[in-house]
């Protein structure tokens, strides 16, 4: 997508303004992302766009420029908690594994996976932070450790905040995981909230990141 | 300066723009026929879907540029520096496309990094036909029946002898967050544990545009931006026109002699004043010939602005407003006509013994429309207060302080 420059003139104002106005809607405005850059920070970024400073300043003409980019995907186009989600989930994972990364020693194998609604949110999810713990230097399975269903079908009926616990008891009961090995969930625990939380099993010991 | 797909992608909530209207009974008719006619063949809910998939279209358009940029740039970092020693089968396992994206986007994606692999060898990634490691597959153990994709159960692949002799496996995941495109790469080692042996994350940053690399002619993004940089700056800030230009008189109502188009050949010089070629100045020199008729020369100047943005540009042709002035001499039996006086028949009998001339200066205002520096085509108007008496040359436009004698047209090639 193009990015949208809007060159601010000092005496006549924006001539492109991405601001809700007559021109475009509230939620039009909603959809672009904009940074605000100094003329010649612009201009080395977008020469053809923005004309290079003049040599000895000046006081009139484009002084800075508003660089905004459109969303990719629109507000409402998808869901509107998986698109919270996944707008910020560089940030958040970010954060996620540098918890856990504090939490386990070094030469732990991860494993990782998400429990979230939508399965396609979950995938991504879980492989974001699998790419994360192993750009860190982690050591990174991609592999998924499962339970059997017996178990499955009596965490459901749990409270969140017990089954977690007890699956990680299982995993190291059943040898799912071993020692060495630790297991980083990411989840919502509530249908209506948009942050994720984490947590980290390591030698069957549940415990939560945030 | 408006995203491209602004104009074009309405939201579906949005009314389309009122119809233009021409003028003229008929097209009315075949407007509102044609209205009539389209409104009974789409429902409501299927234009609602018409625009719906247009929008869908336009974006996912804009979104796999810039995904083949993504693409473009792995490819480019793995040449430069291999994930592997030596030549490696590799399957390709997934390429997973944002949320809400179809297996369209999936499959142009999945053949544009295998383009990337098959031209750029020094990657050392060699891509191997594995249907059944991205194929469900069922594998029965001590443990219990699993179900799964092949590449997660390295071990059934095993049992099976399928794995194509590959040991790696590769899986691209594409997310939209924001207005950002994030790639994340990962590689596994076939192996009952799923090792990630390579893992990266690419993105576009808020500020960068596609940079539309050649698949089998990767550069870095530095030199892809000077590439670039090269290309906006054109030839430098001096440019030499080679211009052939028509200028046509009005022949004045009652002369017995015809004003004839004058066609000049011009070369000459045409300065910019910065990169942006906002601004430009420019002289030339022409000379003229007509059969049997008269030759001449002229000295021109002007002043150009560009009138469709603050730099040139890559992609759009360029517009510029100018004004100017040329001093010309004519030569010869056709200068008879540019003169105050009506020529006699023995005039014009002796043009060729006495040589007649008339020289006349002139002012001009056009627009100048240009093709990246390489190709132009101007159309401008000219005022010669010294053609105001001429016998045959009349004028085309009388604003009483000034007439407009000459319309010119002009298709010049810049070196």
């Amino acid at each position: 997508m193009r990015p949208v420059l809007v060159a601010l003139l000092a005496l006549t104002a924006c001539n492109k303004d991405p601001a809700a106005g007559f021109l475009q809607t509230k939620e039009q405005a909603r959809n672009y992302d904009c940074t605000r850059f100094s003329q010649e920070e612009a201009h080395e970024r977008h020469p053809g766009l923005v004309p290079e400073p003049p040599a000895r300043g000046g006081n009139f003409g484009v002084k800075d420029a508003l660089i905004c980019r459109r969303r990719l995907v629109e507000w409402g186009e998808r869901n509107g908690r998986d698109e919270v989600i996944l707008t910020e989930l560089k940030g958040s994972v970010d954060d996620i594994v540098r918890l856990a990364h504090s939490t386990a020693p070094e030469k732990t194998t991860w494993y990782v996976d998400a429990f979230y609604p939508s399965p396609q949110v979950s995938q991504k999810i879980s492989v974001a932070a699998r790419v994360r713990l192993a750009e860190r230097g982690q050591s990174v399975s991609d592999h998924v450790p499962v339970l059997a269903a017996g178990d499955i079908a009596v965490l459901a009926r749990m409270p969140p905040w017990k089954s977690y616990g007890i699956a990680c008891r299982r995993y190291f009961d059943e040898r799912v995981l071993g020692a060495g090995e630790a297991f980083l969930g990411i989840m919502i625990l509530d249908d209506r909230e948009s942050q994720l939380h984490a947590g980290v099993c390591l030698s069957g010991e549940w415990r939560w990141l945030q | 300066m408006w995203p491209a797909n602004s104009s074009t992608v309405r939201r579906p909530d949005e009314q389309r723009g009122p119809t233009r209207h021409t003028g003229g009974l008929l097209a009315v008719i075949a407007v509102f026929v044609a209205s009539a006619a389209l409104a009974g063949e789409l429902e409501p809910a299927d234009a609602f879907q018409t625009e719906l998939e247009e929008a869908r279209a336009n974006v996912a358009a804009q979104l796999q540029l810039q995904a083949y940029d993504l693409l473009d740039e792995l490819a480019y970092r793995w040449a430069e520096e291999p994930p592997f020693e030596k030549d490696t089968a590799v399957v390709l396992a997934d390429v997973s496309v944002p949320v809400g994206f179809g297996s369209g986007l999936q499959a142009l994606l999945e053949n544009h990094f295998v383009t990337l692999m098959v031209k750029n060898p020094r990657t050392h990634v060699q891509l191997v036909h594995c249907p059944q490691c991205t194929a469900m597959v069922v594998h029965s153990g001590a443990k219990g029946t699993v179900v799964g994709r092949g590449v997660d159960m390295p071990e059934a692949l095993a049992a099976a002898g399928v794995a194509s002799g590959s040991r790696h496996a590769i899986f691209l995941d594409f997310e939209a967050e924001g207005s950002v495109l994030v790639l994340r790469v990962r590689m596994t080692s076939l192996e009952p544990k799923l090792p990630i042996t390579y893992a990266h994350t690419l993105s576009t940053t808020t500020t960068s545009a596609a940079m539309l690399r050649s698949p089998d002619k990767l550069k870095s993004a530095a030199e892809a931006r000077k590439e670039y940089l090269e290309l906006l700056e054109g030839k430098g800030l001096l440019l030499i026109p080679l211009t052939v230009t028509v200028r046509t008189y009005q022949t004045r109502p009652g002369s017995f002699i015809a004003a004839q188009p004058l066609v000049f050949v011009q070369a000459g010089v045409e300065a910019s004043l910065s990169q942006a070629r906002a601004w430009t100045v420019g002289a030339n020199l022409g000379i003229t010939w007509t059969p049997d008729t008269s030759v001449g020369w002229s000295i021109q100047g002007r002043i150009s602005r560009l009138i469709t943005g603050n730099t040139v540009s890559l992609t759009r042709p360029d517009v510029y407003a100018f004004i100017g002035g040329a001093l010309i001499g004519i030569y010869g039996a056709g200068a008879l006509g540019l003169k105050n006086q009506v020529p006699t028949i023995a005039d014009i009998r002796d043009a060729t013994q006495t040589n007649p001339s008339h020289y006349y200066g002139t002012f001009q205002a056009g627009l100048l429309m240009r093709l990246k520096n390489r190709i132009g085509a101007s159309f401008y108007i000219e005022s010669a207060p010294g053609l105001d008496n001429a016998n045959a040359v009349g004028n085309f436009v009388d604003l009483g302080f000034m007439k407009w004698h000459t319309f010119g047209f002009e298709v010049s090639f810049c070196f």
